[in-house]
């Protein structure tokens, strides 16, 4: 065209203009990275690594998929998101070809091309989004793929690992939940952003985690210590074996059975194996039985970690006890229970002696109630030891707590009792 | 920290022991420590999982969220040891009850910010403590904040007590307490923080409460009902029931038959690729919701008006249309069925006793049936014998004691739990463990 208008000049380099926007988001994409212990990507890195399902709850938007693609990075798996609420369940159980004769040869489930990519490669990772999002049947469909691994008459080969995620039952729109049987094949993480990683990955400093390796050397001893500790608790437990969730609350959610029981022990093996912190351990066990049997769980491997009692009534001068004043508690406690149990003047002598070192090295009102036990188990022709001496301040403490409690009473009962209730 | 009548004072005191530097007296400490815990044995752990911290700028004692206890030296020194122990329960109990994290998620949810706001929530935090914790052994300090101080009624949650008071010039005595980051989760500069020495990691600490739970579960005897409540609920946090009733309403609603599904009763376009096979479409039917009303004598208008709000509100989410939403008031007989498109008038009559079979009849009577019936009661009625053909949720309004309803006339009078097959959601249990 001839005729010049004022728009010409610009015209001639919408290239150019592109460029530059092309150069502003290379300069927006331009992010550096900082190491971060990242407790939730680290618990998923090894229950994927365990190859057990894991289901990430998580309200949309908040990461999944970049937390899924560091994954794949740091195990070294090719990436492959299906966003489940865009397919239909031919899409997974496999599409119909119709042959020559169907009576004859039977109509094959001919799987879509991602599923056929990824038995081709061998290994790979396959991140299923959305699955609270696809209608019921897409979803049974799915949970097909996920427990039994199969699309339509493909296998996936063993070195492929699957993840799912799913948005909380309270914030899906057609509130999809699973049922008990299925639930309980799943680990359950529950995904939530930390807003100080949000913000400063947006100025420009996303975290790095440091993702955990398994250490070769440690495997025999991992699984020897977690087999230690579920049959330790379940010995203990036997009601925490099996028990299908009953409350509306708890719906959907992990509980205890066997299987899950089975598919804890293969977490705390892999997470010792890693050496892994106990929080990672703890997000992994809660998210596999339950908040409850989770719980009790971890409370028996801290017992785990206590000194033994028969330890430290055979070296009370080496015996190393817990800074921490509750466990310690629990040690003396047990000490003094297994004197109790087995009594004899050593082991009565070796007690007092380890009280003497706990009122050295702590808090002298955890001494109280073991001393007086001990005390207790004293019999006849026992002389007492003079390390006993060392306690007298014990004995003053206690008899002033006493006289607390008893001026407590005495001015309760002037009130005229007005705090009873 | 219970407020202490004698708060101006206790600053100058504060002040005076900067200038003296005098040690902290452990030994008394560990005194009123031990006397709390022979008080209170089920508290024993989490007293001792505490880590004593000396601090001169705290003004008496307070906790943070990692379980680290500060205690100001000439607080200690003035304050008599039985009157120390109820401190130790006092700041403990803040620890178990989460209130440092339950008031993030208050700040989160409604916005409340600044240190006014944190105030607040210490102030509620002290009252949902202090109205059943003294007593029994334990002393009650000078001039603790209890909710008759603040003119509120006993028994609260720290939500429900934060929500009824404002800060006033007549609270002015309250200004300076201060329980530390573990009451209201708003840092103190004296606090050690996250990587401070010897704190206890979540894991840890969630393992401590776990197991002072655990302990009072076991031995219910001499523990006061607000403990074993807490016990009960302290891994278990009861969601709201508005989220509760609504994934029951929607999961009722979306299962076989009705939402939006594969269906072969229409082929798929798809199948037009596939020649000879029949491909299932995406076809979708609104779900029919009826919700029978419970409308005798024991149940408020106001509870009946939110609930059926909220069950309108959802069948709308799940794609229910307003007229495929009915609604069946019922006392001893059902009356008639209302569509809930005639506005929101419909008549809730009655009054007297209850019987919900009636009101399930009608509902199914009802062509084309229902998919889901929605029950709103509080329970104190017999239900149908059997399963009704239809997914049932049960909204249930709580009355007076968990294990159901007492009659003078007739003691052993218990009404009949609701039925097995039924989805139970108890309406108005919207609050957090305490």
């Amino acid at each position: 065209m001839a005729t010049c208008t004022p728009f010409a000049p610009t015209t001639t380099e919408p290239a150019a203009q592109l460029d530059v926007a092309g150069d502003l988001l290379a300069l927006l994409r331009d992010a550096g990275t900082e190491p971060r212990a990242d407790v939730q990507l680290e618990a998923l890195t090894l229950a994927v690594a365990a190859d057990l399902p894991v289901l990430l709850w998580g309200e949309p938007g908040i990461g999944k998929t970049a937390a899924l693609t560091q994954l794949a990075a740091a195990l070294d798996l090719p990436l492959t998101t299906v966003i489940a609420s865009v397919h239909e369940p031919s899409d997974f159980s496999g599409l119909p070809i119709v042959g020559d004769d169907p009576a004859a040869q039977g109509v094959p489930m001919a799987p879509p091309d991602w599923a056929v990519r990824l038995v081709r490669a061998g290994r790979g990772l396959l991140f299923l989004d959305e699955l609270s999002t696809a209608p019921p049947a897409v979803q049974a469909a799915l949970l097909r793929l996920v427990l039994e691994r199969r699309i339509g008459a493909l296998q996936l080969p063993p070195g492929v690992r699957i993840v799912a995620a799913a948005n909380p039952r309270s914030s899906a729109a057609d509130g999809w939940e699973l049922s008990p049987p299925l639930a309980n094949r799943f680990v359950h993480l529950q995904w939530a952003h930390d807003h100080e990683v949000v913000v400063r990955g947006l100025g420009g400093t996303w975290p790095r985690a440091t993702l955990p390796r398994l250490d070769p050397r440690r495997l025999p001893e991992a699984v020897d210590f977690a087999r230690r500790a579920v049959c330790g608790l379940l010995s203990a437990r036997p009601t925490l074996v099996h028990r299908l969730p009953t409350n509306e609350t708890r719906r959907g959610g992990p509980w205890p059975s066997p299987r899950s029981w089975e598919m804890t022990l293969h977490l705390i093996a892999f997470a010792t194996a890693a050496g892994s912190s106990r929080e990672v351990l703890s997000l992994l066990v809660r998210g596999t039985v339950g908040d409850g049997p989770g719980l009790e769980l971890l409370a028996s491997l801290d017992r785990m970690d206590l000194p033994d009692p028969e330890d430290v009534l055979a070296d009370p001068a080496g015996a190393v006890l817990p800074e921490r004043g509750d466990l310690r508690q629990a040690v003396l406690d047990g000490v003094v229970a297994a004197v109790r149990a087995r009594p004899d003047r050593s082991r009565w002598d070796a007690a007092w002696s380890l009280l003497v070192r706990a009122l050295e090295t702590g808090a002298p009102d955890l001494v109280v109630v073991p001393a007086t036990t001990l005390a207790s188990l004293r019999q006849e022709d026992w002389d007492v030891p003079d390390t006993i001496e060392r306690l007298a301040g014990v004995v003053s403490l206690s008899r002033r707590a006493d006289q607390a409690a008893a001026r407590t009473t005495a001015a309760a009962a002037k009130t005229g009792r007005r705090n009873a209730r | 920290m219970p407020a202490n009548a004698a708060a101006p004072e206790s600053r100058q005191s504060a002040g005076d022991a900067r200038g003296s530097l005098r040690p902290l007296d452990l030994d008394k400490l560990f005194t009123a420590r031990l006397q709390a815990a022979r008080a209170r044995p089920y508290l024993a752990t989490a007293l001792f999982a505490l880590h004593i911290v000396e601090s001169r700028q705290v003004p008496t004692m307070s906790v943070d969220r990692h379980w680290r206890c500060y205690a100001s030296p000439a607080f200690v020194d003035r304050t008599p040891v039985e009157e120390l122990a109820g401190v130790w329960v006092h700041e403990v109990s803040h620890l178990l009850r989460d209130h440092h994290g339950r008031s993030d998620r208050l700040a989160r949810e409604q916005g409340l910010t600044g240190p006014g706001e944190r105030l607040r929530m210490n102030i509620a935090a002290d009252c949902e403590i202090n109205d059943d914790v003294y007593g029994d052994g334990l002393a009650e300090p000078e001039g603790v904040v209890r909710p008759d101080t603040l003119r509120l009624p006993e028994g609260q949650l720290m939500e429900e007590y934060l929500s009824r008071f404002r800060l006033g010039p007549w609270m002015q005595d309250l200004a300076w307490l201060d329980c530390g980051s573990g009451a209201d989760g708003l840092e103190r500069e004296w606090e050690l923080g996250p990587d401070g020495a010897r704190g206890l990691s979540a894991q840890e600490r969630d393992a401590v409460r776990f197991r002072v739970a655990q302990g009072i579960r076991a031995r219910p005897g001499r523990t006061p009902e607000g403990w074993r409540r807490w016990a009960e609920d302290a891994f278990h946090p009861p969601q709201p029931w508005r989220e509760l009733l609504g994934a029951a309403v929607r999961s009722a609603a979306s299962g076989s038959g009705a939402g939006e599904d594969y269906t072969y009763g229409r082929p798929a376009r798809r199948s037009a690729g596939v020649p000879g096979v029949v491909l299932p479409s995406l076809r979708r039917r609104p779900p029919r919701v009826c919700v029978v009303i419970d409308t005798s004598g024991s149940v408020s208008d106001a509870e009946l008006g939110s609930a059926l709000l909220e069950v309108a509100a959802i069948s709308q989410a799940v794609g229910g249309r307003r007229d495929l939403v009915t609604v069946v008031p019922c006392d001893a007989a059902a009356r008639i069925v209302h569509p809930l498109c005639r506005g929101e008038g419909i008549p809730l009559m009655g009054g007297g006793g209850t019987d919900l079979r009636t009101g399930f009849a009608k509902a199914l009577r009802a062509r084309p049936r229902p998919d889901v019936v929605v029950v709103l009661t509080d329970g104190q009625t017999p239900w149908p014998e059997s399963r009704p053909p239809c997914r049932t949720v049960v909204g249930l309004f709580p009355r007076g004691l968990a294990s159901g309803a007492y009659d003078e006339n007739d003691p052993d009078y218990v009404p009949d739990a609701p039925p097995e097959w039924a989805r139970v959601v108890e309406i108005g249990s919207a609050s957090p463990s305490r």
